[in-house]
């Protein structure tokens, strides 16, 4: 393929996540890692095809890009669709909602640090591929890889006992929810609680622990500061579901507060690549490079004032004194910020399926076609999501972008296998520890292109070691 | 009233001879796989699931628009009619852009049980991938040709009980398309009068109502008879 036709390709409006990855490492004349390069090379699509289609069928067809995050991306959907009706959902439609996006955000997080990331804190990042996984987990620890897979059912279990199924499910509608939440499951899911908060806090002092044991690594992997964006509710509580946008520099300054998430034009550019059909987002203001921020949990606990929950919050200021009131940099704590984020999901669903208005049958409001364009925004588990739609007057489609979160942390992704590469190989002697911690500098991420192989707690991946000349002296692959 | 008697499966059947094998069989409960059948409607013949064997004649026959005579031998259930059904349900879903993880109608789809009933747990044949319009026009329904599978109940309930004809169809072949008046957008058609009988007499997720998102369907198509039963009841 010729460079003309790369081009070509990219130029397309493309969604582009879940897949296979490749990593290319560029050494100098000497042998050192000048460069790293993340590649996504997966062609998607979603954004061509479905144009044309009635924005309505959104809210279903979008969620099918992703079977880890459905949830979000119905949600950002079904925002856009609410704005294009010019409509409010109803109290109890929009308490359903959140319940089963923060049900969703349990279940992601649960696995990526349970499934994904656990074996490397419990096995030893150096210990045998064959077992480093959530089967040489269950081996060694069954109690904890058993509550982590409960904790995940605990998640999916929200969107089965509201809408009959786990993950893409029906039900999430313009103007709220098709399907009300009975008495019966409310109580079955409340049952559920004690078990969750105690698996999270597990969890915590599982990360806890490996911290303070290799405080070094954790302090000097991939640690180089950026911008962080996260949504945030009036007071700057961290927020999922339906807050407005903050931006911070480096320091913790607030660049921008209480942002409409419908503006997002204005603050975020994106710039292609010649080699990865993932494209890079930045900060419009300070441009390309400078503007690189990141988002997803270390993010919205970087840009958040507070936590909305007794037990996160404890947490929350634990994690503040990490970075001395300065945002925390390092990219082994999203981890931790995930688990945080994890506890105040459970104790926020506890609120809600204590609120009596869950179980009311007032659960949607309707409305038609009223406005051309509309943009849905909310946080998914991997950070902030943005749908954007165009329609003609009849609400057919003309226009389609979607702004995913692993995209906005493509650059940092970049950045970070460099970081990580630098400090882990030297020359074409590549060891498979080194392989594995450039895959956990990316999992640390817990990018969607990971979806395809969370079952087996790897992802298909190629490491190449090019020299100076371009010639291919290792290459290592996976999956 | 003469009485006649046929056999289907191996059973004697009392029966008026101006039924259709189809009619006889639903009223003594011998199923039979139908998808352009709309009770209340003229039928067409159109969609060939119903093909039963009649003994001494080489062909199948459709059982929707061919009439009982006495003793006939009729055969519903034998291979070679489970081996077309399964065909022809293929078919179905190879010529149009079928996915019902996104369908309006997933879960309420009458092509969708179709599949389910033959057991269809592949496509033997390449699809066909034609490009089709979704017509958005209309103030409150839609029509996705990608979803049609010409059963054209949706002609025949607009022309026989709304007595509008709204709907036709042109071209033949993998271009066929059900059309508005003369091929208009359906939003410009002088002659629909917006009574949604089509929506309900769509077995697919062909035409919906724009506000309906997916879970959320209901279509009736029972309701085109009833309205031609009451229209027949003397007041």
């Amino acid at each position: 393929m010729d460079n003309n036709e790369k081009r070509t390709i990219r130029i397309s409006p493309v969604t582009r996540i879940e897949g296979h990855a490749r990593i290319t490492i560029q050494l100098d004349e000497k042998g050192e890692v000048e460069n790293a390069q993340f590649h996504v090379n997966e062609f998607r699509g979603f954004e061509k095809f479905c144009e044309g289609r009635m924005y309505t069928e959104m809210p279903v067809i979008t969620p099918r890009i992703c079977g880890i995050c459905p949830i979000s991306h119905s949600i950002a959907s079904v925002k856009a669709c609410e704005m294009i009706q010019g409509l409010e959902p109803s109290y109890t439609g929009d308490l359903l909602r959140r319940l089963i996006h923060l049900g969703q955000n349990i279940s992601s997080h649960a696995l990526s640090f349970f499934h994904l990331s656990s074996p490397d804190f419990l096995l030893g990042y150096d210990s045998d591929p064959a077992l480093r996984n959530i089967i040489g987990v269950a081996q060694k620890f069954p109690d904890i890889a058993k509550r982590g897979i409960r904790l995940r059912q605990f998640g999916q279990e929200i969107s089965e006992r509201i809408t009959g199924k786990k993950i893409h499910i029906m039900g999430i509608a313009p103007g709220g929810m098709a399907f009300p939440l009975s008495e019966e499951n409310r109580q079955a899911l409340q049952v559920w609680i004690p078990e969750a908060k105690m698996t999270v806090q597990t969890g915590i002092s599982i990360i806890k622990k490996y911290m303070e044991e290799n405080k070094e690594m954790v302090e000097s992997f991939a640690n180089s500061p950026s911008l962080y964006m996260g949504m945030v509710g009036p007071d700057g509580e961290g927020e999922l579901y339906d807050g407005k946008l903050r931006f911070i520099d480096e320091e913790g300054n607030i660049l921008q507060d209480q942002l409409d998430p419908a503006r997002y034009l204005e603050f975020i550019a994106e710039r292609s690549v010649e080699w990865s059909f993932l494209k890079y987002p930045y900060y419009r203001p300070l441009g390309f490079e400078k503007g690189f921020y990141r988002v997803g949990p270390l993010a919205r606990l970087n840009v958040a004032s507070r936590m909305k929950t007794t037990l996160a919050q404890q947490e929350f200021l634990e994690f503040k004194k990490i970075g001395n009131g300065k945002p925390v940099h390092g990219t082994f704590y999203f981890h931790y910020a995930r688990l945080i984020e994890a506890l105040c999901n459970v104790e926020e669903a506890e609120q809600l399926l204590a609120n009596p208005a869950i179980t009311s049958n007032d659960i949607q409001t309707h409305g038609r076609w009223n406005h051309p364009e509309g943009i849905g925004c909310c946080e998914a588990p991997r950070g902030t999501l943005f749908h954007h739609y165009k329609t003609d007057p009849s609400g057919k489609l003309i226009s389609v972008n979607l702004l995913i979160a692993t995209g906005q942390n493509n650059p940092s992704m970049n950045r970070s296998i460099t970081e990580v590469a630098r400090q882990y190989v030297k020359g074409s002697d590549v060891k498979e520890g080194m392989l594995n911690r450039v895959e956990s500098a990316i999992r640390c991420y817990d990018p969607c292109l990971s979806c395809s192989t969370h079952a087996m707690g790897q992802m298909p991946m190629q490491v190449e070691v090019v020299d100076a000349e371009g010639k291919i002296l290792y290459q290592v692959e996976r999956g | 009233m003469t009485t006649i008697t046929i056999q289907v499966n191996g059973k004697q059947l009392a029966t008026e001879p101006d039924k259709t094998i189809l009619e006889v069989c639903r009223a003594n409960d011998i199923e039979i796989l139908t998808m352009c059948h709309l009770k209340g409607v003229m039928d067409v013949g159109a969609c060939r699931l119903c093909l039963v064997e009649i003994e001494g004649i080489n062909k199948l026959l459709s059982a929707c628009t061919t009439k009982v005579a006495a003793n006939m031998v009729i055969r519903t259930d034998t291979e070679r009619i489970k081996k077309y059904q399964r065909i022809t349900t293929e078919l179905f879903f190879a010529e149009r852009n079928h996915v019902c993880s996104v369908c309006v109608a997933n879960g309420k789809c009458e092509l969708q049980q179709l599949g389910y009933k033959v057991g269809m747990d592949h496509i033997r044949y390449p699809f066909l991938y034609p490009k089709c319009e979704l017509d958005s026009s209309h103030a409150w329904y839609v029509i996705d040709h990608n979803r049609c599978i010409m059963c054209t109940r949706c002609v025949r309930v607009c022309n026989e009980v709304e007595g509008a004809h709204n709907w036709d169809v042109m071209n033949r072949g993998t271009q066929v398309r059900v059309i508005s008046d003369f091929n208009s957008p359906w939003g410009e058609s002088v002659t629909c009068t917006s009574c949604g009988k089509c929506v309900h007499a769509c077995p697919t997720g062909a035409i919906w109502p724009k506000a309906i998102v997916q879970g959320q369907l209901e279509k009736k198509p029972g309701i085109i008879n009833e309205l031609v039963e009451k229209r027949k009841m003397k007041l």
